[in-house]
């Protein structure tokens, strides 16, 4: 059984890697890149060479293509020390046209060209835009730039090779002095006052400055060692990691006397222990250093309800078992009587879920729960009260009731007949003995393998209901993610079902071969 | 009697009958035909009756209707008074005619068009896909589940695959092509032959190793002549079982594309349920949006009736 479940899970990860190959074919190859400008308003702002090169800058950040930009390239050089400031003004006079550059200039424009050239990419010159008067245009500056497509195999690489994030001490640039790059240990957290015993471990030269902490927060103990590392989201959420976006917090701000490390004291949301490095903000913001000593600035706020994730997940876990409780036995009960008068109202609910579209019935879940019980029919996260959940959770429970329910009956039904029921019928055990001793315990096994499945799935959300209901939960994300072009995220969020499906088909094989000896997934003691 | 048998002879009371092999070979069991035994069983529900005949009335009417009637959506476009009329107000404003029974929309377009053209549309889609899915993925899936090396290599595609959420290939499709009804039909079938092809592979493996078939192999039938002539009658109310679930199965889901804003652009029931929304809670608008959820519901479950019952019937042990 260990080999095959490790056999099953290899086998689980490559498909995993496949879909993930097959949607950035889809997304980065197949699909046409200029849509993206679509709905960016500052696209049609820009004019003639500033529109070219933002046009670049945004495939960048859209992944698709690798860009440097000439002006950059100058600016690093200087920043590194290598150049002075006298030769930069130079190099930068790259002139309107070729010709008019200045001799500094021409010098490094061929060093750019030999560095980039050299690692495969393609260097474009666009020249000033002018006017019929010679003046140069808005936006019309003369530019050089150098791009490179993404190859796919690469692309997917450096996809899986960035997944896992391992912190370490050398993660900020070398370049930056930030005094010694250490792992420090300490039993009583700064977080709370320093007088508290909370053990910490605290980096410098970190991305995260608490790897490890305790806080009142489930599962109270928390590390940042190791982080997933999704796909970056551009439009939905800008800059933030598909699985942070499913996982981060959301409605308003709790608010909690926090305690700076420069010993300010203020009611603030900010969760210091979430603090990681961004380069430079000490000193570009006065409000970040009036707080922080240091550059680990960017905190993460608390905020007043679950996640995405969190509500899709208490909406769908409690439909699911709600599903589970009331569809089984009324199955049981449809085979049990079967033509009967339960057996007929249950087939003619089974075809109705079955056969209208599921965005009729749940208007009309909605509008009966709206008008006749008083329902809240909208989901208002700061002004809500449990009464909100009724209705997505009743709108999804009923169609799942009424798989179960079919199944079930199936299944029970199909078992009637065995050979081993009519055995138990003429040794004199009674129908109700016969039906939950022994066809039961057989019917059930396939229903058990879709168990995991449908407790993992409950997660991911459900497209129409939290879109009707207006439920802030993850089921819109792809959806928002495809709407808005937001590449980082599809993916993201495609491999996250793919490795549930994954991980819930093996461990639906692992129940039932557990629930059921007879059924064995090795070829051993067959 | 007998007595007089006497009087005659042997030719007289015996005539020779010419030996004929196919007279021979005739068994003396009723006729069976197979089709007629499907439309008899089918038949003797009168429910059944009640249904075919709503589906025909439905899908002629949604045929007939808008190609013998005028239906321009901005006729009353620029007639402020007509935008959002229920029933009755129609009817009055523009006089009684069959077309403003159910209001107008927010162009003053009357109601009753808009839906019989989007039926119409989505009627179209369900049929075109469910006959491309049908046929691919049941003799993909005959060759799948006959052969141990396709079923090997498909396996590991049928996995693969089926972790692609459908909704993105579809979007990404239809941001390639323009979102217009072929590339509907493109994006709706070009995996959705792979779900109809492991379902019928599943049902070629449970028979496949059949006595009967075993017993046909010996003899040397050809594995084609086993597969049209063994297989296949088995598989008709299989497959038509499950064309009963598919065809109600695209205008669910292009309904829910219409609805999260990937749907197509012809204004199909999903687009006129999208496009209705908001009219849902304004009091006085409501006919809009339920007229097409009431049609798209009356039609899926019409035709899940009919094809449901259609598979019972045409399973041969039902016919008694």
């Amino acid at each position: 059984m260990a080999k095959y479940t490790v056999i099953r899970i290899v086998k689980g990860i490559l498909s995993a890697v496949c879909v993930v190959v097959m949607i950035m074919v889809l997304v980065y190859s197949l699909m046409d890149r200029t849509v993206i400008f679509a709905g960016d308003p500052n696209y049609s702002k820009m004019q003639s060479n500033a529109r070219t090169t933002y046009e670049q800058s945004r495939y960048q950040a859209f992944g698709y293509i690798d860009y440097a930009t000439y002006s950059d390239y100058i600016k690093g050089l200087f920043a590194s020390g290598e150049i002075d400031d006298e030769t930069r003004a130079a190099a930068l006079k790259i002139g309107i046209t070729p010709e008019k550059a200045s001799e500094t200039a021409n010098e490094y424009i061929a060093k750019f060209t030999q560095m980039y050239e050299s690692q495969g990419y393609t260097i474009t010159r666009l020249d000033a835009d002018r006017k019929t008067n010679g003046k140069v245009k808005d936006g019309g500056q003369a530019v050089i730039y150098a791009t490179r497509d993404r190859p796919l195999i690469k692309r997917v690489w450096s996809y899986f090779t960035n997944m896992l994030f391992f912190d370490n001490v050398h993660y900020v640039d070398e370049s930056i002095d930030i005094g010694e790059r250490t792992l420090t240990f300490t039993l009583h957290d700064p977080v709370y006052g320093g007088e508290k015993f909370s053990p910490a471990i605290i980096g410098n030269g970190t991305l995260h400055k608490y790897l490890l902490y305790f806080d009142n927060k489930f599962p109270f103990i928390h590390q940042n060692f190791v982080t997933l590392n999704l796909g970056e989201s551009y439009t939905v959420n800008r800059g933030v990691d598909v699985f942070e976006t499913m996982n981060a917090t959301q409605g308003s701000y709790v608010k909690d006397t926090v305690e700076y490390p420069t010993g300010l004291v203020e009611e603030s949301a900010d969760d210091l222990h979430t603090a990681t490095f961004v380069a430079g903000s000490l000193d570009q913001n006065a409000m970040y250093s009036a707080r922080f000593v240091d550059d680990y600035t960017h905190t993460i706020t608390h905020k007043a309800n679950f996640s995405k994730l969190g509500f899709s997940f208490v909406i769908g876990i409690i439909a699911t078992i709600i599903a589970y409780i009331i569809g089984l036995p009324l199955g049981i009960l449809m085979s049990r009587y079967k033509d009967g008068i339960l057996d007929k109202i249950g087939t003619f609910y089974i075809i109705f879920i079955i056969a209208v579209p599921s965005l009729a019935y749940i208007f009309l879940f909605k509008a009966i729960g709206g008008a006749l019980f008083k329902l809240p029919t909208t989901f208002d996260m700061d002004n809500g009260t449990a009464a909100m959940y009724v209705l997505p959770i009743i709108s999804l429970a009923l169609p799942s009731i009424a798989n179960l329910m079919k199944w079930m009956r199936r299944y029970m039904i199909d078992q009637m007949n065995s050979d081993y029921v009519k055995f138990a019928r003429s040794g004199g055990l009674s129908e109700t003995e016969i039906f939950t001793k022994h066809i039961w315990k057989n019917a059930a096994i396939p229903i058990v393998h879709g168990i995991p499945s449908s407790l993992l799935f409950a997660m991911t959300g459900a497209i129409i209901t939290e879109r009707i209901y207006s439920v802030p939960g993850a089921g819109n994300l792809l959806t928002q993610a495809i709407n808005k072009y937001d590449n980082g995220v599809i993916v993201g969020v495609t491999l996250f079902y793919a490795v549930l499906t994954v991980i819930s088909n093996i461990l639906g094989d692992i129940l039932i071969s557990t629930v059921d000896p007879r059924i064995s997934f090795t070829s051993k003691g067959r | 009697m007998h007595e007089d048998l006497s009087q005659f002879t042997d030719e007289e009371l015996f005539a020779p009958i010419s030996h004929s092999d196919a007279e021979s070979e005739k068994i003396a069991a009723p006729r069976y035909s197979y089709w007629k035994s499907v439309f008899r069983v089918f038949f003797r529900k009168k429910i059944n009756i009640i249904a075919l005949a709503l589906l025909l009335f439905v899908i002629l009417f949604a045929y007939i209707y808008p190609s013998v009637t005028e239906y321009d959506p901005f006729a009353n476009l620029l007639d402020p008074n007509s935008k959002h009329l229920g029933p009755t107000q129609a009817l009055n404003y523009f006089g009684h005619e069959l077309r403003w029974i159910l209001g107008t929309g927010a162009s003053g377009e009357p109601t009753f068009d808009a839906v019989w053209n989007g039926a119409r549309i989505s009627i179209s889609l369900a049929f075109i896909c469910a006959a491309i899915n049908m046929v691919i993925g049941v003799m993909l899936g005959a060759v799948w589940g006959f052969s141990k090396k396709v079923d090997m290599v498909m396996m590991e595609v049928y996995t693969i695959i089926g972790n692609v959420p459908m909704i993105l290939i579809i979007s990404v499709l239809s941001m390639l092509f323009s979102p217009t009804f072929w590339t509907m039909v493109f994006a709706l079938t070009i995996v959705g032959w792979l779900g109809i092809a492991y379902f019928i592979r599943t049902q070629v493996l449970i028979i496949r190793d059949r006595e009967y078939n075993l017993a046909s192999r010996c003899l040397g039938t050809s594995i084609f002549k086993i597969a049209t002539k063994n297989i296949l009658p088995f598989m008709t109310s299989v497959i038509v079982t499950l064309l009963a679930t598919e065809l109600p199965s695209y205008i669910s889901y292009e309904v829910f594309l219409s609805y999260i804003g990937m749907g197509m652009s012809e204004m199909s029931l999903g687009r006129l349920i999208y496009a209705a929304e908001a009219a849902m809670v304004t009091p006085g608008w409501e006919m809009e949006f339920w007229s097409p959820v009431a049609i798209a519901a009356i039609i899926t479950v019409v035709l899940y009736l009919v094809g449901q019952n259609l598979g019972d019937a045409s399973d041969p042990r039902t016919h008694m």
